[in-house]
């Protein structure tokens, strides 16, 4: 057996290195694919309850334009939320820690108009004892807590999909596939909890 | 340093977090506060495993004296979400907290996992926690409001019949329903003197029609007088093959008394 000279070894050594790390960059590259894609479907999730609260308003809003002479100022504040919130979008790709924050502002400035609208309820009993007002109630409660939810779900993906690009050897690859840190919802001032709809006086 | 005095917090918060949801179990029923008597709570446990056993839809009561700290829904989704109640697939899981009225007012929550939402709206989990339970929930009867809620929720949830059609029919279709699990129940347990009380679950017509407790009472007879032989139908002794990890979005609703 003809014994092989130093200089092969050490190339077949480095090809095998070369090989190893190749073949790990590639799954590694696939596995941030996928983490990826989790974190968008987490926010497709996201965007989603948010947008179920924007359907309900239109309807909130006529139920309770009805009640005899309800105050202007309230409804007004929760259109004018609507429509800032409507107006700031997030793309998918996009999701810096810059533009989650201002979604988040835009959802939370709707959520204290809306819970102020639910306030000033109070003071309209027979409004309040209304079948259509009761199912809207409920309605935006359960929406309110899908959103919390969901936004907990968000921050999970997210949380472990930050870990995993920012981890070495991963940032290596995460550099060059590109691979950015996303960013999170942030529980300020109590917001991760559902805006209490329910007030008892 | 910011950032580690902030990593630390965080740990510390999902620590105790997560020692706040209690741990896992195998059972339908977990009656933490103590609200059932012991025939109650085998009764219960055995008419959800047949429940689950025949639509693949899990119900788990978990009832608890205090909520540590969270919010009633969302003790119920987490326990959902962790536990994973319902099958994978279709996320059919259902759970039902109690927390009885001790030094803070009572409070109760229905929540459902994503493939329920559509059977059981938010407003109709309100309805049925609000007319169903907490009527009974008041008079320290909470296994009457239990089973007048699984009343209405089994048929629906089994996708059997609207909501309207459970609640408000002439037909005693929740009876007819469970009736037809007990006697499914009975077929496996490999009766021997089952059908022999028929004639005590013809009555229910009229107001709503749904008359829960002979039903029930004939599943406590059946937990009694054949509880050696009801493993059989699925194996173990609980007779529940385990949670499919289904999970939940936020659906359900309660209220308090």
């Amino acid at each position: 057996m003809k014994k092989l000279s130093t200089g092969w070894i050490v190339l077949i050594a480095v090809a095998a290195i070369v090989f190893i790390g190749v073949v790990w960059g590639v799954s590694t590259n696939n596995r941030m694919i996928t983490a990826e894609e989790g974190v968008s479907s987490a926010w497709a999730q996201v965007e989603n309850v948010y947008q179920r609260r924007m359907d309900l308003i239109p309807n909130l809003v006529s139920t309770v334009k009805g009640a005899a002479d309800f105050e202007k100022g309230t409804l007004e504040a929760v259109i004018d939320a609507r429509s800032k919130a409507t107006s700031v979008q997030v793309n998918a790709d996009d999701l810096t820690e810059a533009n989650i924050a201002a979604f988040q502002r835009a959802q939370d400035g709707l959520s204290s108009a809306l819970s102020r609208l639910m306030v000033t309820v109070e003071r309209y009993p027979e409004l309040k004892a209304t079948q259509n007002f009761r199912d809207l109630q409920a309605q935006l409660e359960g929406t309110e807590n899908r959103i919390a939810v969901e936004r907990n779900k968000f921050n999970e993906v997210v949380k472990a999909y930050n870990t995993m690009i920012r981890k070495f050897p991963n940032s290596i690859i995460a550099s060059m596939g590109g691979f950015e840190k996303k960013g999170y919802f942030k529980a300020a001032e109590g917001a991760d909890k559902a805006p209490e709809v329910n007030f008892e006086f | 340093m910011k950032k580690i005095a902030i990593f630390i917090l965080s740990v510390v918060i999902a620590i105790t977090t997560f020692a706040a949801i209690p741990k896992k179990t195998n059972r339908l029923v977990n009656d933490y506060a103590g609200l059932f008597t012991p025939v109650q709570l085998s009764t219960l446990e055995q008419y959800l495993v047949a429940f689950a056993d025949t639509t693949s839809t899990q119900i788990l009561i978990v009832t608890t004296p205090d909520l540590d700290g969270y919010s009633i829904s969302d003790y119920a989704f987490k326990i959902g979400e962790e536990w994973g109640v319902g099958q994978a697939e279709h996320d059919n899981g259902l759970v039902i907290v109690i927390k009885p009225k001790n030094d803070t007012k009572g409070q109760a929550f229905i929540a459902t996992g994503y493939g329920l939402e559509g059977a059981l709206p938010d407003a109709v989990c309100k309805e049925i926690v609000d007319l169903e339970m907490i009527p009974y929930f008041r008079d320290n009867n909470y296994y009457a409001g239990v089973v007048a809620a699984l009343n209405i929720i089994m048929p629906v949830a089994a996708g059997e019949y609207s909501y309207n059609e459970a609640r408000y029919s002439d037909l005693p279709i929740a009876t007819i329903i469970i009736v037809a699990m007990v006697v499914f129940a009975l077929v496996l347990s490999v009766s021997k003197k089952g059908g022999s009380d028929n004639n005590n679950f013809g009555g229910g017509r009229g107001n709503g029609g749904i008359d829960p407790f002979t039903a029930l009472w004939l599943g406590s007879m059946v937990g009694r007088n054949h509880s050696g032989s009801f493993g059989n139908f699925s194996g173990g002794s609980g007779g529940f093959g385990g949670f499919g990890g289904g999970s939940f979005g936020g659906g359900g609703a309660g209220g308090s008394w």
